[in-house]
């Protein structure tokens, strides 16, 4: 497996593992996946012009080669657990105050 | 232009940090929690990301940053780990509010 590959499955394994351990389970929040939807469309704007133009450039030993449209899907795995990070950080914040 | 990267960061926060100060969201309610959620899911992909540059995983094209640096970043790498998360937070203010709204 690639490095990139590898990074990006560990972190969205301990994006996932946050939202246990800080028990804001939003994975089985229905409301998580509706944002996701959006999410997902938005990125694909972003982070679909930074790849395209290119912004951002990848080496081709580091990752699969697989890409949609100009994203490399190890970017989705990158976002995902970027923001799924920020939002049980932000969830477990909300809910200790009220 | 070198510009560029910089300017996608600034349209990509512009509606998100108008719309903000809506009073329907209450989005600075806990100043805390803003800082928190931000910052330390940044501290760790920062790591990742110059480990990344480091090693040569992925690289940024010099036409397009302004090329000032902040711990071997490009500062608009550094502003996406602000832009991107502060956008995520405020849409899933914005799901919850018209999800609530539903009920």
């Amino acid at each position: 497996m690639k490095e990139y590959t590898i990074i990006s499955v560990i972190f969205v394994v301990l994006s996932l593992a946050l939202d246990r351990i800080l028990k804001t389970k939003l994975t089985s929040d229905k409301r998580f996946w509706v944002f996701w939807i959006i999410m997902a469309a938005v990125s694909f704007i972003v982070n679909g012009y930074l790849t395209w133009r290119p912004i951002v450039i990848y080496s081709e030993e580091y990752y699969m080669g697989i890409r949609l449209f100009t994203i490399p899907v190890e970017d989705f795995l990158f976002g995902f657990s970027l923001i799924t990070m920020n939002i049980v950080i932000w969830e477990f914040f909300t809910r200790k105050k009220s | 232009m070198k510009l560029e990267y910089f300017i996608v960061m600034g349209i990509c926060i512009a509606g998100p940090l108008v719309l903000s100060f809506s009073r329907k969201i209450n989005f600075y309610k806990s100043p805390a929690r803003l800082i928190y959620s931000i910052i330390f899911p940044m501290i760790i992909f920062v790591v990742w990301d110059i480990y990344a540059v480091g090693k040569g995983h992925w690289s940024f094209n010099e036409k397009y940053i302004t090329g000032l640096y902040i711990l071997y970043l490009p500062i608009e790498e550094i502003l996406f780990f602000i832009v991107i998360p502060f956008c995520a937070l405020f849409s899933w203010e914005v799901v919850k509010y018209y999800s609530n709204k539903g009920k």
